[in-house]
């Protein structure tokens, strides 16, 4: 008895101790924030945080981000620049290059000739929103959106600016967007991860996407994202073994969980606790993944809307159904990729392939969402990691060229979740290469993405080896003229 | 005072009393030299002394009424002459405030009550003077007048502080700190709601109705219409031209800038609202609404308004207690707190195979808290909905693809809050809806897709009840129709040794697959139909299209089922591989796995063995020989990033590695210059002949048109797969 409790003693470390401690204290505040009424008084302490609620009453419950992967070009797609057409050919002047960096792709070029979109812009809907012939769907649901044309960020190569985009920083071994807003929410569902991550890629020049990305960083691993594949096994490993029937199943898992138990009870690691939880959800994803992966059921007229690509697994229009499919059921967070945007060279033929992909998958989704009436609370958000520049890499001709990449400006769309519908914000000069009008910054999206969703990004933290974590780091203002 | 000094100052004060009653009577005929100005406008600094010196004058001058005091003339003499003093400032600056308001930009009422009220204490301090030492002065006497002076005072100096700093200059920051209440957006007017509120905090402290700088006044949209004495403020339409923009765009350091230097100025924004408003015909009564969406004065106009959508939902019922919270939540059913400190709850529950009713009756306990209910896709019933009509305060009810029809609604129509009910999916029909629907009090969106209800009667509806939204199915192009994708191929790989039965199939149900084995392509008539029953035994190209009633046919598509009837024992690199392109090393080349195209995709490269600098020399082993009469490699040919194939492929074989015979030499065709990407099948056929030792040897093409000379330039090779048959 006294050895038990002297081993239990040695092996609790200070740090475990004091994180109990703080557990503790946490699920007292915890009943206070269920129960304002609990103490008598109304809880005045905005610093108590809970995971798992909302700082405030949230306009979206859920969020769908169709990740563009490899940078999508905002010339042939958004942002129309009928100056930067007419001036194809010429020379960018100095003064709008600035001291823009460039990448090792263009560093060694001599010149720099504008080149305007090989595609033609039409305004759409009431609110006249400028968009290519490229994306005819998209075009027809432009009141649903609102373009932020003016969005920028710091890196100027892929992975980094993948990484900043999708964790705050560029260094990697932060948590995910999703990881931080599982731990900022909960899960609304008890049988599927709270992150879930879909990617897809066209044909044109990809650029990876990489595990590190749905990461939960710091975090506890529950809210890291889990990656749903294609075929036969959509989630790694979740299948029984050939020969193991499902009452063998339960009971393994219910003599493995008294044995973590034990095993909790002595060592005390919140780990272990996390794994008892995630071998229970894992044995409920057994019989809800495949329920929401089976796609045969949709009937024509989702199809229809879609497009035929939707049955195929593995298709950006497929994984936008699935995306539905799962948002529905309650998960926080799904994350498409859709890779191939990287368009250096054999920019128009690649592009226009690339648009084709996503354009009636990215169009359905939002009004599907709409005609079930989930819109208002599911967050669509649509965009690249950074933009293209205004002039040409590698040869010009008139059939031919290329972009480089463009950290200064580019545009990503929103629907529902409580952003103005209908609404074009932030501008960029003629030939859309700086911002002129209300840039917003990386952590200024990441913060309004946070507040939709009822959290404050400066009180969603999570303290680190001494330091308090934020996903928009020591930066990040709400844009409030998008929020509705 | 010595006396000759007070003979003077009271001739002075006679003197003044004079000229300050012309000034007042004849101001209007008098023109003031423009060297005098100056004296008006020490008015304001030289206003101070006569207040003071007046209130100690008459304070002083109660002394000797006091009960208890002694004579004391030396003290009284003294309050009489700062009387004496007090009443000469006074004149002084009467005349002075009256030199001042001949100056632009003074008139109105405040000025005519602060011009008499000055007055009056001049010429009521001087008759208290004259009067402070006749017998009558006494107590009651004085004590009147000395409190009416200094009420005049007070007065007086009130209006002159209206004049200088504007009304309310004293409490206005505390007015400023009390939030305006926002004007909801519906109902805003531009120039009411967004311009004249800056008009009146930026412009109006100088140009109103009192004091009218410029002869300007932003009182009322008569005086702006009206403009001021250097013209009129804008031309409509024309902010370029419009004084009032180039006024504010003046830089800071002009004299003609406006708001002046010293005053607040107006914001960015604001600078752009005026701009816009002018561009915009300078309209008194448009609504914001009016306007675009787009419309630059809408979008900036909005960040001043309240959101249509931004009423607060404030729920006035107590908390849940946590432990029936805790205790109601389970794997299939998530009740989670709305938001902190709101005791609404949000319920969800999941599973089509476990619901039952008794899921909603457990909510029993919380039935006042839950304000959104999803119960998406359950079989619930219409009476199931007899038990959601006790949750009271629920906001939003999602039952799409729920057994519910119209009749079970009215079970809920009691529900006083209800304001979001999603009815996609469900058996609900158009009769009866009307009056079900009519009963609801609060209804602001009905979601109607996929049920019986035709878009003519749902847009009756839309007629009927004008404040709910409905939202129907979304149709892209009803008359569209679309093209199917191409078939897909089920084999999990290509590659086979004897014979593979061949496994095409398409996603969408209904489709039809037709297909060739020779090379044609497929038609919709004389191509045979696939039925799961081909088998192909030699390597095959099959091209495969498919039908189906109301689509487009897809593309054509076409996969290669290739042939490999040996795999070699053990397998050995005698080059080294591309440090990109390793894949499996010398495992490549017989493990089934075919690449696309796409050298640099990171997830596909590792199929694909590349060499550019070297020979690709491969050995091969086969424990027992095998009779040999064709060779092939599939390879990746994309001219453009220099991925050719091979200039030429030797096969060498034999019984062990020191009898090799050069057994065949192929030399693949070249592609053209920017030919397409593309995958290709090379082959060599020979006479059969029985070999259990192989040495493949591929050599990269050279590439002559590479500028650096000096250097090895040749083009890649990329190989997946080999053949031997």
């Amino acid at each position: 008895m006294d050895k038990n409790f002297f081993e239990q003693g040695f092996s609790t470390t200070r740090r475990r101790f004091l994180s109990t401690m703080g557990m503790g204290v946490g699920s007292v505040a915890l009943g206070s924030l269920l129960m304002p009424d609990l103490f008598g008084g109304k809880n005045t302490d905005d610093n108590a945080f809970a995971p798992g609620i909302p700082h405030f009453a949230p306009k979206a419950k859920r969020v769908i981000y169709l990740f563009q992967n490899g940078a999508p070009s905002q010339q042939e797609l958004f942002d129309y620049k009928p100056k930067l057409r007419e001036l194809t050919g010429q020379e960018i002047p100095p003064s709008v290059r600035g001291t823009q960096r460039l990448t090792g792709m263009t560093s060694g070029q001599s010149t720099f000739p504008l080149v305007g979109s090989f595609v033609d812009f039409k305004q759409h809907g009431q609110s006249g929103a400028w968009v290519s012939d490229l994306l005819p769907y998209t075009a027809k649901i432009a009141d649903e959106l609102c373009f932020v044309k003016s969005i920028y960020t710091e890196a100027i190569n892929h992975d980094p600016a993948l990484t900043f985009l999708q964790t705050g920083a560029q260094q990697g071994n932060r948590p995910s967007m999703g990881s931080w807003l599982s731990y900022g929410l909960g899960s609304e569902n008890k049988n599927l991860p709270a992150f879930t991550v879909l990617l897809s890629r066209g044909i044109g020049n990809g650029q990876g996407v990489y595990s590190k990305l749905w990461s939960n960083g710091f975090l506890d691993s529950v809210h890291q994202g889990v990656q749903f594949s294609k075929g036969e096994d959509p989630v790694l490993y979740i299948k029984d073994n050939d020969g193991i029937k499902r009452n063998e199943r339960r009971e393994m898992l219910d003599n493995l969980s008294e044995l973590n138990s034990l095993s909790y009870n002595q060592f005390g690691d919140p780990e272990i606790a996390t794994r008892i939880k995630q071998y229970e959800m894992a044995y409920r994803m057994q019989t809800a993944v495949p329920e929401v992966m089976d796609l045969s059921k949709e009937p024509d007229s989702i199809v229809n809307m879609y497009g035929p690509d939707c049955l195929v697994p593995g298709t950006f229009a497929a994984n936008c159904l699935l995306a539905r499919k799962l948002s529905e059921k309650g998960v926080r967070f799904v994350q498409l990729y859709h890779q191939g945007w990287d368009q250096h060279g054999n920019l128009p033929f690649e592009i226009a392939s690339q648009a084709k992909d996503v354009d009636q998958a990215s169009a359905a989704l939002v009004m599907d969402l709409k005609q079930r009436g989930l819109l208002d609370e599911t967050l669509v958000i649509w965009g690249g990691e950074f933009g293209r520049t205004s002039f040409t890499q590698g040869k010009l001709t008139k059939e031919n060229y290329g972009r480089d990449h463009h950290p200064r400006c580019f545009t990503v769309w929103m629907a529902g979740g409580g952003i103005k519908p209908g609404i074009t914000y932030g501008e960029t000069d003629e030939l859309g290469y700086n911002i002129i009008k209300d840039p917003v910054h990386v952590h200024d999206f990441q913060a309004t993405v946070l507040n939709q969703l009822g959290l404050d990004h400066e009180k969603l933290i999570f303290k680190h080896l001494g330091r308090r974590y934020k996903l928009t780091d020591v930066s990040g203002k709400v844009v409030r003229d998008i929020i509705g | 005072m010595n006396n000759k000094l007070s003979v003077v100052a009271r001739q002075a004060l006679i003197v003044l009393n004079v000229f300050a009653l012309f000034l007042l009577l004849f101001s209007k005929y008098i023109v003031l030299p423009f060297w005098m100005q100056p004296l008006g406008r020490m008015h304001p600094a030289l206003l101070h002394f006569p207040i003071v010196v007046l209130i100690l004058g008459v304070i002083m001058g109660l002394r000797r009424f006091a009960v208890n005091q002694q004579a004391n003339t030396s003290f009284d003499g003294y309050a009489r002459n700062l009387l004496l003093v007090g009443a000469l400032l006074a004149g002084t600056t009467v005349i002075m405030g009256l030199f001042l308001s001949r100056e632009e930009g003074y008139s109105g009422e405040v000025l005519v009550w602060h011009k008499w009220s000055g007055a009056s204490i001049f010429f009521m301090s001087s008759a208290m003077y004259w009067i402070n030492d006749k017998p009558w002065f006494k107590k009651a006497v004085a004590w009147s007048s000395g409190l009416v002076l200094i009420a005049v005072i007070l007065f007086t100096g009130h209006y002159g502080g209206v004049l200088s700093h504007g009304e309310n200059f004293i409490i206005q920051p505390i007015l400023a700190n009390i939030q305006k209440p926002l004007v909801p957006i519906e109902k805003a007017i531009v120039y009411d709601d967004i311009i004249y509120p800056i008009f009146s905090a930026k412009c109006a402290s100088c140009h109103n109705l009192q004091k009218q700088k410029g002869e300007l006044s932003f009182a009322d949209s008569f005086s702006i219409k009206k403009g001021g004495k250097t013209g009129k403020l804008f031309v409509a339409g024309n902010p370029e031209i419009s004084l009032l923009l180039q006024r504010v765009h003046l830089p800071m350091d002009d004299e003609k800038h406006m708001p002046p230097t010293n005053r607040a100025q107006l914001s960015p924004d604001e600078i752009n609202l005026l701009g816009w408003w002018v561009k915009n015909q300078a309209s008194f009564t448009q609504k914001v609404l009016e306007l675009s969406p787009t419309d630059p004065l809408r979008q900036l106009a909005s960040k001043m308004l309240k959101g249509p959508e931004a009423v607060e939902d404030n729920f006035d019922f107590s908390a849940a207690d946590e432990k029936i919270v805790a205790k109601l939540n389970s794997d299939y059913r998530v009740i989670l707190p709305v938001a902190k400190e709101s005791p609404g709850l949000d319920v969800r529950i999941y599973n089509k195979d476990i619901y039952t009713v008794k899921q909603l009756e457990e909510l029993g306990e919380i039935k006042n808290q839950v304000v959104s209910l999803s119960l998406a896709k359950l079989p619930v019933k219409n009476e199931d909905l007899n038990k959601v009509s006790m949750f009271e305060n629920l906001r939003k009810l999602d039952i799409n693809f729920t057994e519910v029809n119209t009749s079970g609604l009215a079970a809920i129509s009691s529900l006083k809050y209800l304001n979001t009910l999603c009815l996609s999916g469900t058996k609900i029909s158009s009769s009866g809806f009307k009056e079900v629907l009519g009963k609801f009090k609060n209804l602001a969106t009905v979601t109607l897709w996929s049920t019986s209800l035709s878009a003519q009667e749902i847009s009756q509806l839309q007629k009927t009840f004008k404040n709910i939204n409905f939202v129907e199915g979304f149709v892209i192009d009803e008359t569209a129709k679309l093209k199917l994708n191409p078939p897909q191929v089920k084999n999990k790989s290509l590659v086979f040794s004897s014979s593979i039965d061949v496994a095409l199939f398409h996603p969408i149900n209904g489709t039809e697959i037709r297909y060739t084995i020779d090379g044609t392509e497929p038609d919709s008539i004389s191509s045979p139909v696939f039925n799961n029953s081909t088998d192909i035994s030699k390597t095959t190209n099959v091209k495969a299209k498919a039908f189906k009633q109301g689509w487009y046919s897809s593309d054509v598509v076409e996969f290669s089922y290739l042939k490999n009837s040996f795999v070699p024992d053990s397998t050995t690199l005698l080059c080294q591989l591309n440090s990109r392109h390793l894949a499996e090393g010398a495992n490549t080349f017989f493990n089934k796995k075919l690449g696309v195209i796409g050298a640099n995709n990171p997830a596909w490269a590792n199929y694909w063995a590349a060499v550019r600098d070297n020979d690709l020399i491969l050995e091969c082993i086969f424990k027992s020989p095998i009779t040999l009469s064709s060779f092939g490699m599939h390879i990746m040919v994309e001219e453009v990033t220099g991925i050719y194939p091979p200039k030429t492929v030797e096969i060498w074989g034999g019984d062990n590695p020191k009898s090799l015979r050069l057994i065949t030499k192929i030399s693949p065709k070249q592609p053209e210059k920017e030919e397409k990407v593309s995958l290709k099948f090379v082959e060599g056929v020979f006479a059969s002949r029985k070999v259990s030792y192989l040495k493949i040897v591929a050599k990269p093409t050279v590439n002559l048109n590479a500028k650096d000379k000096t250097k090895k330039n040749n083009y890649f090779i990329l190989v997946d797969e080999m053949f031997l048959n």
